[in-house]
């Protein structure tokens, strides 16, 4: 564990208190190499000093977190994003994924949760918290059921999860870990990895409309 | 009626006479001269006014000569107002003259929307006096000659013009004014709203939470009560607080066992639902046995947080509780407790569904339910 450099961190947050929150939290277990408090300032820093992993607040003004990140993948795609969030409105959560995230967690995440995340993303995995994956589940539903009221999908390799997939994102809406989904289901946690990021595929390129009109509807609830 | 009328003007220009005499005679306290002796004083201030005086005099004579009929109470009046005024401009004293100025300068921008200052104003009122005194001339001499229509047409148009050039700033000016100040109106209601809902939630929560500063368990309570409040209030601020409704749907009456549990025993309740459907029997005796296993987890598990799935297909519900507690070994526990046996999986086998309990000692707890539905929309 020691000779494996850590990741790199920079932290995207308006609010003070939050940030010095996440940094006790984070403690020593990764290395931040900088925050920043507004849009602007976010993408200039980051694509100065390149982090592995950047922690974005998707709600903070001029754009807020969609801005950072639109603008930092159009110049460097390298860096991934951990979206963090006190919202759970669904339409954030879709498009801050489709917009490029590689992953959802909530601001009241534990820290270790959180520094595995992190982990996990540095290693080009996708980290679904459980109100995510039930998002998921319930975005790309009506496959099943009532075939006939919803239009064929456009691209099946796209706008279907496999039965395994939905397995996985079923524990992870029940709260289970990686490593339980990987005993649960009697598969190593690399496959468990592997299964969550084809999904998180599938939800970034998937045109399913039933995608955003589900996301749009869903915030009527 | 008209008896009112001129004895209200009168009593109205006299006043303004007196007033302004009084302006000019008597010492202004905290200074050692009227404004009278002040301009009688300064040899300037004396040629000014003699000329002045003289200027005006010998205009309104020329004007008499030439057959405009300008000798009469009015003009008397606005003759000596003017001249009035003029010695009181000279005559004021420097701290005076500022308090002056401040009404003045209002006066400019006041009457105009675009704020265009003394050459505007001056320019537009000179504008629109001519427009009106040429209607007003149109229409006096032509009303005495018959078959002169178009006379009236013109002098009534140029009339009308003058009066819109001269007043069509200052009433776009009042216009914008109202509805800035509706918007502000509207602005600060909002404001109050939001005040109040910030006093009524957040401030009373925090000194709550002050009182109870040596209990975590009761902190932790009204925190997560907050927040789910606030939330709630952030999603919909119109609706919120208004529906004290039953819930109608399995997802409303999750979110109540959620904000129940929470409540009642401090844990953090976390609620993910795919899917949603009506209330019906069966579905009530799920929600009744989900709560009771949330409870018993919540009670029992010492677990922080206890996660709850549902998931709604077309041919089941299922329901899944689950904490991350001490846990216990389900064959030891007796058959006849009426939490487990009873209020869980009689419950769900009343409606041909069932009950799975999962656990073992340090491993937490997770309690499974099923509820087949009739396909049969």
């Amino acid at each position: 564990m020691n000779d494996v450099a850590l990741p790199r961190v920079f932290l995207v947050d308006d609010h003070a208190l939050i940030r010095s929150g996440i940094r006790v939290e984070l403690g020593s277990q990764v290395e931040l190499v900088g925050e920043a408090d507004e849009v602007e300032a976010a993408i200039e820093m980051i694509i100065e000093r390149l982090p592995d992993v950047v922690l974005l607040d998707v709600h903070m003004p001029d754009g807020g977190g969609r801005a950072v990140l639109e603008s930092v993948i159009a110049h460097q795609p390298s860096v991934k994003f951990l979206a963090l969030s006190v919202s759970d409105a669904a339409e954030d959560v879709i498009a801050i994924i489709r917009a490029g995230a590689r992953g959802y967690v909530t601001k009241n995440i534990e820290g270790p949760e959180l520094i595995e995340a992190i982990h996990r993303i540095a290693a080009g995995d996708a980290v679904f918290s459980s109100r995510l994956a039930g998002f998921v589940l319930d975005a790309f539903a009506s496959q099943n059921g009532g075939a006939e009221t919803s239009p064929p999908p456009f691209d099946p390799e796209l706008d279907q999860l496999t039965v395994r997939e939905r397995e996985v994102l079923r524990l992870i809406a029940r709260g289970y870990a990686y490593k339980e989904i990987a005993t649960e289901l009697n598969i190593a946690i690399k496959t468990v990895e592997s299964h969550v990021s084809a999904v998180l595929r599938k939800l970034q390129l998937s045109n399913r409309h039933q995608l955003t009109k589900w996301a749009t509807e869903r915030r009527l609830l | 009626m008209r008896v009112v009328a001129v004895l209200a003007a009168l009593f109205f220009a006299l006043g303004l006479v007196v007033y302004m005499t009084y302006w000019i005679l008597v010492i202004r306290q905290g200074e050692d001269k009227s404004i009278l002796s002040r301009t009688g004083s300064d040899k300037r201030e004396k040629e000014i006014l003699s000329v002045g005086t003289i200027a005006v005099f010998s205009l309104l004579l020329a004007l008499q000569i030439l057959g405009f009929n300008v000798f009469g109470f009015v003009t008397l009046f606005l003759t000596f107002g003017a001249l009035g005024a003029l010695v009181v401009w000279r005559g004021v004293s420097a701290a005076e003259r500022t308090h002056l100025h401040t009404i003045t300068d209002s006066l400019a921008t006041m009457g105009s929307a675009t704020g265009e200052g003394w050459v505007g104003i001056t320019l537009r009122t000179v504008v629109s006096v001519v427009f009106i005194l040429v209607g007003v001339s149109n229409l006096s001499v032509v009303s005495h000659r018959p078959g002169a229509a178009s006379g009236v047409v013109v002098g009534a148009t140029a009339l009308v013009l003058g009066l819109i050039i001269l007043f069509a700033p200052w009433w776009i000016g009042t216009l914008r004014g109202l509805s800035r100040e509706r918007n502000a109106r509207v602005r600060a209601q909002e404001r109050a709203d939001m005040a109040a809902h910030v006093h009524d939630s957040v401030l009373q929560t925090l000194s709550l939470i002050q009182r109870a500063a040596d209990n975590p368990v009761e902190v932790a309570r009204l925190v997560r009560m907050q927040e789910r409040d606030l939330r709630l209030w952030l999603v919909d601020p119109e609706s919120f607080g208004v529906t004290s409704d039953p819930p109608n749907t399995l997802a409303e009456s999750a979110f109540e066992i959620e904000h129940e549990v929470e409540d009642t025993y401090a844990v953090a309740v976390d609620v993910v639902i795919v899917g949603d459907c009506d209330l019906s029997p069966p579905v009530l005796a799920l929600l009744g046995a989900g709560r009771e296993a949330a409870v018993n987890a919540a009670k029992w598990s010492e677990a922080p947080s206890v996660k709850i799935y549902i998931e709604v297909e077309s041919e089941r519900i299922s329901m899944f509780v689950r904490d991350l507690g001490k846990g216990f070994d389900p064959s030891e526990v007796p058959g006849d407790r009426q939490g487990i046996s009873g209020s869980i999986v009689d419950r769900m086998e009343r409606y041909s569904g069932r009950a799975t309990i999962r656990s073992s000692p340090g491993a937490g707890t997770e309690v499974e339910l099923v509820l087949p539905i009739k396909t049969a929309q």
